[in-house]
């Protein structure tokens, strides 16, 4: 086949219809005037022969048919046609085709922006060189279950000296710490990791060069925005020396955009492979990062680190026991804590977009049962089952391609909006972006749409009986039963949704309201803090640091509008903190398997006080407690429970592996508080005076409670700060918006979902109006019959809104059925609340109820106005 | 008029799938246009073929469209405009290989109903 000519003649025949029809017309004539001679020839009469050679080769206009119905182009053309068709009938129904376009751009829209972040954040390969073969290292208890993204020095080396299948293993560790340049100082994220760390990720320097293995203290590199902000540009930043936590560096390198790993990092410090401080097989210093050899899979990577777990376990039998090497892909290390709530998002978008199919259907067969008689008459004059269901689906397809256009332009700003409003823990947010994956899914979701929103209008198009179609007259209130039950169907079904979306928005707002209002054993409001980050490289800098803090707190207290002051490391959702195990003598149960555990604090004197949290026993530290002194501890209530039992803690010895093997003596007890965020449970708390542990006490948070707002005490504590040493860089903040901040995942999911379930909401208040008020004009005639026979207004409103309220209670059934089985998928986002929480489930059957009632009162109203002179008469 | 209806009444259908190389076969001779084939077809047939001019026609567009034929508008004997056909080089390829195949299976056509007999 000539594909070339099949294709040009088409065209040609497609741009110059006129001409190939008067072409075809010419050539089927004369063939019947040869004919004719022909039959002259023999001798015919003229007549006798036209006549012989229509009898002989048919009908000429037959014949014309014949020709010019060959060829793709006329498929094309007859398409083109359906098309123009369906687009007309759009045109001309603009409430339709408003509402239908409107419904689906909402439902393909939100589908949209959530998959451009589902995609973004969990599909999308990480953008790192060999992105599949990067992994981490986690800690494994098999006893407790228990794992930590934490390796210790030691354990770590073992690994990359061992693990064949890994080509290099990085150990680093850092957080925000406060890097001093010439002028000021800031807090920055800083990445403290040996050279490994670029065989592992393979990025090339913009400007200068990686730290090498030779490297192994005073070197940096910087990010390209580090080096732009602070130096002008990457170039101007080669050479520069700038000081993290006091120490100068050199910065040799400077990295593209794009690169910073992990989490947002700016400057990277070269340390050594091995750092002999941080040497310990039970202290959990380090994070691990590999990059697995080519040719080996994450399961071998694995099953060495199985048997080297193994080996460990017997060499070290107290420090290694029950601990178990992990390898994870970094992408799952990175994204998996953001998975649910993204997934849940995605499944309440997809519920969404059910409901806008269903609304669509909705609306369209009520298009259709318009038009039944039309259907009536083209099947009647032989419309094919086929042809009669097209124009219903391509309507479809056009109110759904054009709802998907408008979808993505609604799209584009909802990301970022969302994006905007995500909690800053959502990882790889900055790579978050519409691109041709999301287009071509949003396309497909298009096309998905129109074919199930379309399936039952266009098959019961197809169904239709010509004979009893034309026989039933809608406006004389003679409906097919099985119309309105199909209709009513859907109603149910769009009811059912929304209240499972109502419920999960319901349970997510009971989680909101009960961490907010939790009691989190301090006292949050009219609480000022200062993020303080004291230089400190000795420990000469690191006792005159803890001096000037104290000296700092003095100078504070007696500041007007400040009730109390004190220093602490180890703030409830703050930056900094410790944990462990620790031991103590004396009585108590102790657990053979199980180490206890607790958070480490390092804290001033009136530090309880200020926070609010309650002093049980005991006493406060105070100005006695020095390093020169006995050491000592005050430990939370659940410490006394879980190591003295009922004994009276104080004066019991405890001792833990912060940064000293000193027993300290129990002083006092205090309450418990929720450490992390609201959403945990209150647990317990090692407290130390930090003039003992001055290592741990020149990062500290400084919390002030305040008689006035907290914040507008600023200026006169920050004078006070720069007073006692300018060096300190500081932060503001208040401990509401900390602990608000704690809870931002939980607030963006009740959020989201909330809106989402309020978007469901209305789609399914237009389902019951629209269902309410098509079938009250198509019953006018019955309702003018009814007044006419003297039936009372409000019994005919009182049909109408019962017809509406069997309808949700039927979709309130349904969706509780439905609520049973997939609240449990959300039973880890909850806090104090249970999935089957009664209220939620009351509460959002309420709201279906009364919101389809409300949907279903504007059409009873009207029917009840319905005149029955006027309805009788009409026709 | 009563002749007519005696043809009528045999099978001068095409055989199915040969009237593509009996246009073929007809405009190897010469160029000809829509009723000059049906009319030679006719002829060498002794009636035994006739063509009906609709699937004519659309066979000779879609020869055309496949690239066996050429067609061109010209004056007949008489005078009057036709679009006359002509074998292109792929057509005579076409006929060649068609005409094998057909040569090849009447041949063992034709043997299996000596044997029957």
């Amino acid at each position: 086949m000539d594909l070339w000519r099949q294709l040009t003649y088409g065209l040609r025949r497609l741009t110059h219809r006129a001409q190939h029809d008067r072409d075809v017309a010419e050539e089927v004539e004369q063939y019947f005037e040869e004919a004719t001679a022909a039959w002259v020839a023999r001798g015919l009469s003229a007549e006798d022969a036209r006549r012989a050679a229509r009898l002989e080769a048919g009908s000429a206009t037959v014949a014309r048919e014949q020709v010019s119905s060959y060829g793709w182009e006329n498929l094309a053309r007859s398409f083109a046609g359906d098309v123009r068709f369906a687009a007309r009938q759009l045109w001309k129904h603009p409430a339709f085709t408003l509402t239908a376009t409107l419904t689906l751009a909402l439902g393909i829209g939100a589908n949209t922006a959530i998959f451009t972040v589902v995609q973004s954040v969990l599909l999308a390969p990480l953008p790192y060189q060999n992105a599949d073969r990067l992994a981490v290292l986690d800690t494994h208890w098999t006893n407790s279950g228990h794992t930590t993204p934490r390796v210790t020095g030691p354990d770590a080396a073992d690994v990359r000296e061992q693990a064949r299948s890994l080509e290099a293993v990085s150990l680093y560790y850092g957080g925000n710490l406060s890097v001093e340049l010439r002028d000021h100082s800031a807090y920055t994220v800083v990445t403290l990791a040996d050279a490994n760390f670029w065989r592992v990720f393979e990025v090339r320097p913009m400007a200068g060069r990686l730290f090498t293995d030779a490297d192994a203290h005073g070197a940096a590199v910087v990010s390209e925005q580090f080096a732009r902000d602070n130096f002008g540009s990457a170039q101007a930043a080669l050479g520069q020396v700038l000081h993290v936590e006091g120490e100068p560096l050199e910065i040799k390198g400077v990295l593209p955009a794009g690169f910073d790993f992990p989490g947002k990092t700016q400057v990277w410090e070269a340390r050594a492979l091995r750092e002999p401080a941080l040497d310990h097989r039970t202290a959990f210093n380090y994070k691990a990062v590999g990059l697995i050899r080519s040719g080996f899979s994450l399961k071998a990577t694995q099953a060495e680190l199985d048997g080297l777990s193994q080996r460990l376990q017997t060499a070290y039998p107290d420090e290694n026991r029950n601990k178990q090497l992990i390898a994870q892909p970094l992408q799952q290390a990175l994204t998996g804590d953001a998975r649910p709530t993204l997934l849940l998002l995605w499944a309440t978008v997809g519920f969404i977009l059910l409901i806008a199919c269903v609304n669509v259907t909705h609306l369209q067969l009520v298009r259709s049962m318009e038009r039944q008689r039309e259907i009536a008459i083209r099947k009647a004059l032989g419309s094919s089952r086929g042809q009669v269901m097209q124009p219903v689906i391509l309507e479809s397809l056009q109110v759904s391609l054009i709802g998907g256009a408008a979808g993505v332009l609604f799209a584009f700003p909802a990301v970022r909006v969302l994006v905007a409003m995500a909690p800053k823990e959502l990882p790889r947010a900055n790579e978050i972006h519409l691109n041709g994956g999301v287009l071509v899914f949003t396309l497909a979701l298009a096309v998905l749409t129109a074919l199930v929103s379309s399936m039952l209008p266009a098959l019961r198009a197809a169904k239709v009986d010509p004979a009893e179609a034309l026989k039933y007259d809608i406006s004389r209130g003679m409906s097919r039963h099985g119309a309105s039950r199909l209709r009513d169907g859907l109603v149910v079904a769009e009811v059912a949704a929304t209240f499972v979306l109502a419920v999960g928005a319901g349970l997510l707002l009971h989680t909101m309201m009960t961490l907010m209002a939790r009691d989190l054993g301090y006292e949050t409001r009219q609480l000022l803090v200062v993020d303080a980050d004291a230089p400190a490289h000795s420990e000469e800098d690191a006792h005159r640091a803890v001096q000037q803090f104290n000296e700092l707190f003095g100078r504070l207290a007696s500041v007007p509008g400040v009730a109390g002051v004190a220093g602490i490391m180890g703030l409830p959702t703050g930056l900094y903190g410790s944990n462990g195990y620790y031991t103590v003598t004396g009585a108590g149960p102790v657990n053979v398997n199980h180490s206890p555990y607790a958070d480490f604090s390092v804290a001033s004197p009136g530090y309880f006080e200020t926070m609010g949290i309650p002093m049980k026993r005991g006493r406060d530290f105070n100005a006695g407690d020095t390093f020169e002194s006995a050491f000592v501890a005050v430990i939370s209530e659940s410490v006394a429970k879980q190591s003295f039992g009922n004994a009276d803690p104080v004066g019991k010895q405890i001792r833990c592996g912060l940064d000293s093997d000193k027993w300290m003596t129990v002083v006092g007890v205090v309450g418990d508080v929720r450490q992390d965020s609201p959403a945990e449970k209150p647990g317990p708390t090692l407290y130390m005076p930090m003039t003992q542990h001055p290592y741990y006490a020149n990062q500290i948070h400084i919390v002030l409670r305040t008689d006035v707002k907290p914040l507008t005490l600023l200026n006169t504590v920050q004078e006070a700060i720069a007073r006692v040493n300018p060096s300190i860089a500081t932060r503001y903040t208040t401990m509401d918006a900390m602990v608000n901040q704690s809870i931002a995942v939980e607030r963006f999911r009740a959020a989201l979902i909330s809106s989402f379930a309020g978007v469901g909401l209305l789609l399914a208040m237009l389902g019951v109006y629209g269902t309410m008020a098509y079938s009250v004009a198509q019953r006018t005639f019955e309702i003018g019959m009814r007044m006419a026979f003297g039936a009372e207004k409000g019994a005919i409103l009182g049909a109408v809104l019962g017809h509406a309220a069997k309808l949700a209670c039927g979709g309130i059934a349904t969706g509780v059925v439905l609520s049973l089985t997939l609240a449990r998928l959300v039973t880890g986002m909850l806090v104090g609340v249970r999935p089957m929480d009664p209220v939620s489930l009351g509460l959002a059957g309420l709201l279906l109820l009364l919101t389809a009632l409300a949907a279903a009162l504007a059409p009873g109203w009207k029917a009840t106005h319905v005149d029955p002179m006027v309805a009788l008469r009409a026709e | 008029m009563l002749t007519f209806f005696s043809m009528s009444d045999e099978n001068t259908d095409v055989i199915q799938g040969t009237l593509d190389m009996l246009i073929l076969k007809t405009l190897s001779l010469e160029p000809m246009h829509g009723f000059g084939i049906a009319r030679r077809v006719e002829q060498v047939s002794r009636g035994v073929f006739k063509m009906n001019p609709g699937s004519l026609l659309t066979a000779l567009q879609r020869l055309e469209r496949a690239g066996w034929l050429d067609a061109e508008w010209r004056q007949t004997e008489n005078s009057r405009r036709a679009k006359f056909y002509k074998l292109t080089r792929s057509g005579k390829k076409q006929l060649e290989s068609e005409t094998a195949d057909w040569t090849r299976r009447a041949a063992a056509i034709a043997r299996l109903l000596k044997a029957e007999g």
